[in-house]
């Protein structure tokens, strides 16, 4: 535009998407639904920052004690675990995560400069950057009131550190992104982590092996590890700091340089894979060899054994759909890595993982944390359908039927992940005992219907639109992240009084009996909510086409 | 006029003579809002009804009350002579859908978001494959068998929406705006379709802005105008009764269907504003 530079014109743009973001919000609170909504955001906003600010009191006052007593080298220490935090979080925990979707900014004239800074700022406000922000601050604070000469070079460094590790998990989500869009991208990435599993068999043993010895083999290991930890970014970070400290101001300016080259890098990776998305790039999961197939015969529907076609129809529907989202078959495989991350550290010592002293809680925190994932489908039903809900209101099976193939398909999934961490425990621990697989079973006999129930409701009540094929892009309503809260807390408080009274009595039989008992109680709840589900998707239509063909 | 073979050997009590669509004083609000008020449709089996309007006049509201999306406010929706509040599930059997949004599984291919439609509808297994290949070859869609349907084209779409809504043989079919976004070639094909299934008895009801394809098309229109009909009779009644309004306001010829609409809802087209900026 003539008399405007670039730089003026790309401020409008964002100032002017800006306000498209309020605008919208301000409308969706004309809505029950949309003021339940701010009402859920600002609640999960409490308890998010209750934790940021909770954390950073006491990374703030850890911070203070390393620096003020002369162990400003274990400032380490706290930097691993916020480093840590901010890469797994957003993978572990996809229900609080959301990416933007930019390919509707393509058809203004946005520059790519300001593409890439609306992807960035976007990026900064999800709640893993919220939490290690403040954390960091925390940290910033600490070291300041230690020795307050050293706040503003330690507020440089760790706002540098805080950068890099937002570019490495965008750059991190957009790749995992791009290699799960394409089916033979998303094989390959199987066939890696196929081998990642398999190498756990090799972990399994070798922990056997030397987590009884003395603590000489770790800190052989320690001694390993220690270099290189001290190149990655959170090592670099302490050092920066600890040599200020010192007073090797020529040191800790070079970590600095070496701690924003990391930054430049990590950009320069996204912008590899931001650059393809500005140019309009459509990832679609037909590859060369498939647009030259020939038609094939078309194949009849699943028949599944004693159940009616349209709800084996449904089952085979979600099956399909589960098998083309990366996203979400990673979120499935995340139980097995948490097994492996609560395991580290060997059988001894004071930094062994819980499940090393406790292996016969590996099956049990795993199927748990396995419910707790499938949650993400179990309270959506409808989101990965988008515009499909017209079909089921046109359509005449009942939504009863409906549901119950997707909680058919969902139960499949759990246990097939019941099997998977099965083996998994037996690989890295040792094979669950009969009573670990009883009491597994009879607590998923009670969780498993309770929160099916509370799904379906809340799949009626609020629906949200999601994207299977997007990475980021699965994250159901406030009401429904808030509403989990809840339920969980009620289902996991119930099962943890059950086993606890089960302990006080010595009796892991009479934990079994109570969640059998319990999960009959469930399993009534269940079909009585089953049966009510016509009746309540008639009455709630309008707002389950408004939000769902969005 | 004979109705089309039953889907699957069911039979319905149809009631001699009755209409294949009717609604009486047929009511939508929204809020303070009236989106549609005291509308009585009539259509009579085996036509092909066009039901026009401007821009937010309301057919879409209705057509979505008529196939079930929507709940009305007040007023009744008889199919083929049964109530649709009390007998939806075997309404529902008997109507086929392409609803504005298409109702699509993005991430099915063709083959199998066709044959998960077919199920759905209570069609065996056997039967719903081939009828799902029958309609893939004459939709022409079936030489990109592994493409999903998220990666089809607008017009591939609407010819896939087309087929799931007619793959278990509806008496009455339900299109809104079925031309919107189709190139020559696709508009073809599914007209080809339509005036087949007209042949063998089915009743279609579409909303189109394409006032020449539905002039070509339909034997029957109704024209809804601020939520309130207009207008509904055959083409040569709806001209009749605008050539009687306005006598000698014709150039001799016959009217045509856009100029039985614009007479009828008032609108006029003007190039006499100009926008400053544009030149």
């Amino acid at each position: 535009m003539a008399g405007m530079t670039v730089g003026m014109q790309s401020r409008g743009q964002l100032v002017a998407i800006a306000q498209v973001r309020w605008h919208i919000f301000v409308h969706s609170l004309r809505t029950t639904k949309g003021a339940l909504e701010l009402f859920s955001r600002i609640v999960i906003g409490v308890i998010i920052t209750g934790g940021g600010v909770g954390g950073a009191v006491l990374l703030g006052v850890g911070a203070w004690y390393l620096v003020s007593h002369g162990k400003a080298d274990g400032l380490l220490l706290l930097l691993w675990p916020v480093f840590m935090f901010w890469q797994f979080f957003p993978v572990m925990a996809t229900a609080l995560t959301e990416t933007m979707d930019s390919s509707e900014l393509l058809r203004f004239p946005l520059n790519y400069r300001a593409y890439v800074l609306v992807r960035l700022v976007y990026g900064a406000l999800d709640p893993a950057t919220v939490l290690g922000s403040l954390w960091l601050i925390g940290i910033t604070m600490g070291i300041g009131w230690a020795r307050p000469t050293l706040l503003a070079w330690a507020a440089l460094v760790l706002g540098v550190f805080g950068v890099v590790n937002m570019l490495l998990t965008q750059m991190v989500f957009a790749w995992i992104e791009r290699w799960l869009a394409q089916r033979r991208t998303r094989e390959i990435f199987a066939v890696l982590f196929f081998l990642l599993i398999i190498s756990f068999q090799l972990i399994g043993p070798l922990l056997s092996r030397y987590g009884d010895q003395s603590n000489a083999t770790f800190h052989q290991a320690g001694r390993v590890a220690g270099p290189v930890q001290a190149v990655l970014p959170p090592g670099i970070a302490a050092s920066a700091i600890a040599s200020a400290v010192n007073g090797r101001q020529t040191a800790a300016l070079l970590l600095l340089l070496g701690l924003s080259l990391y930054g430049v890098g990590f950009l320069r990776v996204l912008s590899v894979r931001l650059h393809a998305q500005y140019r309009g790039e459509n990832l679609s999961e037909v590859d060369r060899s498939e647009r030259l197939a020939r038609a094939e015969r078309v194949r009849a529907g699943w028949e599944l054994l004693g159940l009616p076609g349209p709800v084996a129809a449904v089952v085979e529907k979600e099956f399909r759909y589960l098998s083309r989202s990366g996203p979400v078959l990673l979120t499935f495989v995340t139980p097995i890595v948490m097994l492996f991350v609560f395991g580290l550290g060997g059988r001894s010592g004071p930094g062994s993982g819980f499940l090393q002293h406790w292996p016969e809680l590996a099956l049990p925190v795993g199927a748990g944390y396995a419910l707790l994932l499938l949650t993400n489908l179990i309270y959506n039903n409808f989101g990965p359908d988008g515009g499909g809900i017209q079909f089921y209101l046109t359509s005449p099976a009942s939504f009863r039927s409906v549901m119950l193939g997707k909680n058919i398909a969902h139960l499949g999934v759990l246990a097939a992940e019941v099997v998977v961490l099965w083996l998994g425990a037996s690989l890295l621990y040792r094979i669950p005992s009969a009573g670990a697989v009883l009491l597994t079973l009879a607590g998923l006999l009670f969780a498993a219907p309770m929160n099916l129930a509370a799904g379906n409701l809340l799949s009626l009540y609020s629906p949200k639109k999601t994207e299977f094929g997007t990475f980021g892009r699965q994250r159901a309503s406030q009401v429904t992240v808030l509403a989990s809260f809840v339920i969980q807390g009620v289902v996991f408080g119930i099962a943890g009084l059950a086993i606890f009274a089960a302990r006080s009595y010595g009796s892991l039989l009479m934990a079994v009996a109570m969640f059998v008992g319990l999960g009959a109680v469930a399993t009534a709840v269940y079909f009585f909510v089953l049966g009510q589900v016509d009746r309540l998707a008639l009455r709630r239509r309008e707002v389950l086409t408004t939000e769902l063909c969005k | 006029m004979h109705a089309a073979d039953p889907p699957n050997g069911s039979s319905l009590p149809v009631v001699p003579n009755s209409a294949a669509i009717a609604t009486e004083n047929l009511t939508r609000r929204f809020g303070d809002l009236v989106a549609v008020q005291d509308v009585n449709l009539r259509v009579a089996p085996g036509q092909f009804f066009g039901f026009l309007g401007p821009n937010g006049a309301g057919k879409s509201t209705t057509i979505k009350m008529l196939t079930g999306l929507l709940a009305p406010t007040s007023g009744r929706i008889e199919i083929l002579g049964l109530d649709f509040a009390q007998n939806t599930v075997e309404v529902k059997r008997q109507i086929g859908v392409v609803p504005e949004g298409l109702a699509l599984f993005g991430r099915l291919t063709g083959a199998e978001y066709l044959t998960f439609v077919g199920r759905m509808y209570g069609l065996d297994r056997e039967t719903t494959a081939s009828r799902t290949s029958e309609l893939l070859e004459f939709m022409q869609l079936a030489d990109q068998p592994r493409k999903l349907v998220t990666d089809y084209s607008r017009g591939m779409q609407k010819k896939l929406a087309m087929a799931a809504a007619v793959i278990h043989g509806p008496k009455i079919l339900f299109l809104d705006e079925p031309f919107e976004g189709v190139d020559a070639i696709a508009a073809g094909t599914l007209k080809a379709m339509l005036q087949r299934m007209i042949a063998r008895g089915a009743t279609i009801f579409l909303t189109s802005h394409v006032l020449e394809i539905v002039e070509r098309l339909c034997s029957h229109v109704a024209i809804i105008d601020r939520g309130q009909l207009v207008a509904q009779g055959s083409l040569e009644e709806l001209r009749a009764g605008v050539e009687a309004q306005a006598p000698g306001m014709t150039s001799g010829g016959k009217l045509t269907l856009e100029e039985i609409f614009l007479r009828t809802v008032g609108g006029t087209r003007s190039a006499e504003q100009e926008l400053s900026w544009l030149g």
